[in-house]
């Protein structure tokens, strides 16, 4: 049953290790003695083989703790009975028992109170009211701002003052949980180990859980004998004693035996606990067996709190302060982009506030199918694979990695410019991404021990370290890690990016039901005019007219009068038409065909000499062209009637018609020798109501030219007009090739 | 006279007052004897046709042609229209759509509810005047109107063969 506690059981596999009750090893280090008791009552549950060699008094299981003759127990007796009807987690009392000065510390578990004792050396023992100059000194000089390699190199060399060891080591753990040896304070006597990394699997996940759970741990002399509990396991069901908060807990014999591989007979380390998370550990060495007074031992433990949290300070201050750099470039690309009509506009510009964002050598964005870049990137079709696995990994928000290759090991095509990653999505529907990358960054670590071989390949069992000689490795596909505040960076633009998004999507919503709305207002308010508005001018005229067939006999002016009356209730009814023709344009959907020019320009000529005959027509044959066959022949009629308007002055009125096919487009132009116009008005040519002559000379409504450019521009064509006044006029249109 | 008496009246649906005289100035010019019935909107409209209403009494026998304007109070042009040429009973009954509207969408509705000719009324007088009577002339004169439904119940001989 005590298997555990002997070292002799070292061979021990890597299943086992992973399992291994580091917390119940059924025995202590003999350098204090243990007592379980039942609180208050002070009953004793389970005692360490050592309690009457240490303590000096015969107890054992089943015993209650009493006072005695002698005062310095009596004392004892006091204090833990005192501490055990109290509340206080933990007791710490220094007493005399007869000859011996004992440290009392106590501890509360679920199955009782821990109560252990451990002699102290007179003569050589210090007292923290000793210890406490020293430490406020260290204290003082801390510079909360400063650098923190500065501060992790002198708390090393601080400890090892305070405790005696020959080498004091500041070890931090990286995301995978390998240790780097970041500062380092020795006298000679072990090797110096600073900047080397050690594999995760020297620290097993469940001893890093301890290492916060109980913030110090010495081992005095590795080559301890374990002191057994008796008993060693509690109840019916036998369960083994928690150990988690005893001090001198007795250690993994696998550790014991990595010490001696590593050349050290003693050892301590402190837990460096930063909000919550083991960030490292003071891990202390010497060569030979090495004691530390518990006053030391408190005073290290202070200190590694003290540093842990000045760590936690100064991580957090650079973090921020990064993070408020970061928020600098994150308001100037917000901005941006909210002033840009479009995300890719606003990616175009500010490159190297894009990088910098997140301090990247380039930067992608995916938008459905279109692929933009800043800076060093993977190829068009590289990024198009990335987010196809981006897509696969069901990213939601944002994702990051600094070794790709990790995770994918095809993106080893593109390490060099892509072994950083960091993504967000900003649209599930069409997989649309913001990727920045970061290029390859090979460095040499210097191993202390081949962190790949801690398995052995034949046994497949964990094997204690034997080997610390340096191991060197060229670590590829890696990149410069994403630090905390990037990747907030990476979170908070993603959101402002989705919102904005969102927001624009929102704006044209809104303009699209605006816009629906007032086309359907317009279609019933056209529709209403169309209707009552030309009723009138049509009552006016034939009234007029019913008048003028009546009064047989009227005179000539009032005929005239009548005549007017009719004339401007038609032409005010044609208004009417025409301007109704040219607001249904808007919203008519074209029915573009290929169109036969010489045979509609032939039927509008034919309609047009009906009523003014004694043209002379000029037409070349016409090349076809794609449009909307009702549309396209309104514009012919408009302008084939313009010319043959304005020329009827003439004494033989030409009307050239002719058309040229251009690679983009056809082009087709009307000609005439007519009153042509002044060149200085071409700019109302083509707008609403907008007349060159005079009614009396030309009638019209204003609006034919108009109706042309619309109808033309709707067909994704132009239009112009050229002339001088007195010299004839020329109209050009085009419409695009197919 | 007998020949007179057979004349099926014209009806026409028309809320403007303006439009009614307009008509019935060009129907008179071009000596179509046929009666016209004037009627304002369109539930009148139904009434007369249905001999409901203030038409309850009102002797049996369809109109040679209903001239319907589309806009009209109550009922409208397009669903009097609807309901006409849904009913299996009076669809055969000819009806003009007389139109202020030039609206496409108009047209192709009519002509979907089965409508018989679709006119826009012309702004100039004469062509109004001339598309009237022409309207009438067609309908009223030339047009072989449908049996009744009454005469087909007790076919008269030598009626509705030429």
């Amino acid at each position: 049953m005590q298997q555990h506690a002997t070292p002799a059981s070292a061979a021990v596999d890597l299943d086992k290790c992973a399992q291994e009750p580091i917390r119940i090893p059924g025995a202590i280090q003999p350098f204090g003695a243990l007592l379980l008791l039942v609180p208050a009552e002070l009953r004793i549950l389970a005692a360490s083989a050592n309690v009457a060699d240490v303590v000096g008094l015969p107890l054992g299981a089943g015993d209650v703790l009493a006072a005695s003759h002698d005062d310095g127990w009596s004392r004892i007796h006091e204090a833990i009975k005192a501490w055990s009807e109290g509340t206080d987690p933990s007791l710490s009392l220094v007493a005399d028992v007869r000859d011996r000065r004992l440290q009392v510390t106590g501890s509360r578990g679920a199955q009782g109170l821990l109560v252990e004792f451990e002699p102290i050396d007179r003569d050589r023992s210090t007292t923290l009211d000793a210890l406490y100059p020293q430490l406020r000194t260290f204290l003082d000089d801390l510079d909360p701002a400063g650098n923190s390699d500065v501060i992790l190199q002198r708390t090393a060399a601080e400890l090892r003052r305070l405790t005696g060891f020959d080498r004091v080591l500041v070890y931090r753990f990286d995301s995978d949980g390998h240790g780097t040896v970041v500062a380092e304070d020795g006298n000679g006597v072990l090797p110096v180990y600073l900047n080397h990394r050690f594999p995760a699997s020297d620290i097993p996940r469940q001893a890093r859980e301890l290492y916060c759970l109980n913030r110090i741990r010495l081992i005095p002399d590795a080559g301890y004998a374990p002191v057994p509990l008796q008993p060693a396991f509690l109840g019916p069901d036998a369960r083994p004693i928690d150990l988690t908060h005893a001090v001198w807990r007795s250690v993994s014999p696998i550790h014991l035996e990595y010490m001696r591989n590593m050349g050290t007979q003693s050892s301590m380390s402190v837990s460096l606990v930063v909000d919550g998370e083991l960030w490292g550990l003071l891990s202390c060495h010497s060569a030979r067996a090495h004691h530390v007074d518990p006053q030391v031992r408190a005073a290290s433990e202070f200190l590694g709190r003290i540093v842990a949290h000045q760590i936690g300070a100064n991580e957090r201050i650079a973090e921020h302060a990064h993070r408020i750099e970061l928020k600098k470039v994150e308001v100037e690309l917000v901005e941006l982009l909210s002033h840009a009509d479009t995300l890719q506009e606003g990616f175009k510009g500010r490159a190297p506030a894009w990088m910098s964002l997140l301090d990247a050598q380039g930067v992608a964005l995916v938008w459905q199918d279109e692929i933009l870049t800043i800076g060093t990137t993977p190829t068009g079709a590289q990024i198009g694979r990335i987010v196809d696995w981006l897509g696969d990994q069901d990213v939601e928000q944002t994702y990051a990695t600094d070794h790709l290759v990790g995770q994918w090991p095809d993106a080893e095509a593109f390490a060099d410019v892509a072994s950083g990653l960091a993504a967000a999505s900003i649209s599930r529907l069409h997989k649309s991404f913001l990727l920045w990358f970061r290029p390859q960054v090979v460095r040499t670590v210097s191993w202390r021990g081949n962190p790949h071989k801690a398995v052995d390949p034949v046994s497949g069992r964990l094997h204690p370290r034997k080997s610390f000689d340096l191991w060197q490795e060229q670590v590829r596909n890696r990149a410069i890690p994403w630090r905390r505040s990037e990747l907030e960076a990476l979170r908070d633009f993603r959101n402002v990016v989705v919102n904005l998004i969102l927001k624009r999507a929102e704006e044209r919503a809104e303009l699209t039901a605006q816009l629906e709305r007032s086309n359907v207002e317009l279609e019933s308010f056209s529709y209403s005019v169309s209707h009552d508005l030309r009723a009138p001018f049509r009552h006016i005229a034939g009234f007029a007219e019913l008048l003028k067939r009546r009064e047989g006999d009227l005179d000539e002016t009032s005929t005239h009068y009548i005549d007017n009356i009719v004339q401007a209730a038609v032409t005010a009814g044609r208004l009417v038409d025409d301007l109704l023709r040219f607001s249904h344009l808007g919203r008519a959907a074209l029915a573009p065909q290929l169109l036969d020019m010489d045979k509609i320009v032939a039927e509008v000529r034919q309609a047009i000499e009906l009523n003014r005959p004694g043209v002379r027509w000029m037409i070349e044959p016409l090349p076809a062209a794609h449009g909307d066959a009702k549309y396209i022949r309104q514009v012919w009629y408009n302008l084939l009637e313009n010319a043959v308007k304005y020329s009827s002055g003439r004494r033989t009125p030409e009307v050239r018609v002719r058309g040229a096919e251009g690679d983009a487009c056809t082009i087709y132009t009307v000609e005439d020798n007519g009153v042509g116009f002044d060149m200085a008005y071409v700019g109302k040519l083509f707008g609403v109501f907008q007349r060159l002559h005079h009614h009396d000379d030309f009638e019209g409504t204003g609006i034919g030219l108009a109706l042309c450019k619309r109808i033309v521009e709707k067909h994704g064509g132009w239009i112009k007009g050229e002339g001088a006044v007195d010299l004839g006029a020329r109209f050009s249109f085009a419409l695009p090739a197919q | 006279m007998e020949k007179v008496k057979e004349l099926r009246p014209i009806l026409l649906v028309e809320d403007s007052a303006n439009d009614v005289e307009l008509t019935l100035a060009a129907l008179a010019q071009c000596n179509i004897a046929n009666e016209v019935v004037v009627v304002r909107d369109g539930a009148q409209a139904l009434d007369y046709v249905y001999r409901q209403g203030e038409y309850a009494s009102r002797s049996p026998g369809d109109p040679a042609v209903i001239l319907l304007d589309l806009k009209l109070p109550k009922i409208d042009g397009l669903e009097v229209l609807a309901r006409l040429k849904a009913d299996p009973h009076q669809q055969q009954i000819p009806v003009v759509m007389l139109t202020s509207s030039r609206e496409e969408r108009d047209v192709v509705r009519s002509y979907r509810l089965g409508v018989n000719s679709f006119v826009v009324k012309p702004v100039e007088f004469a062509e109004f005047f001339e598309a009237i009577q022409n309207l009438g002339m067609f309908w009223a004169i030339l047009n072989q109107p449908p049996p009744m439904l009454g005469e087909r119940a007790s076919k008269r001989p030598g009626t509705d063969t030429p």
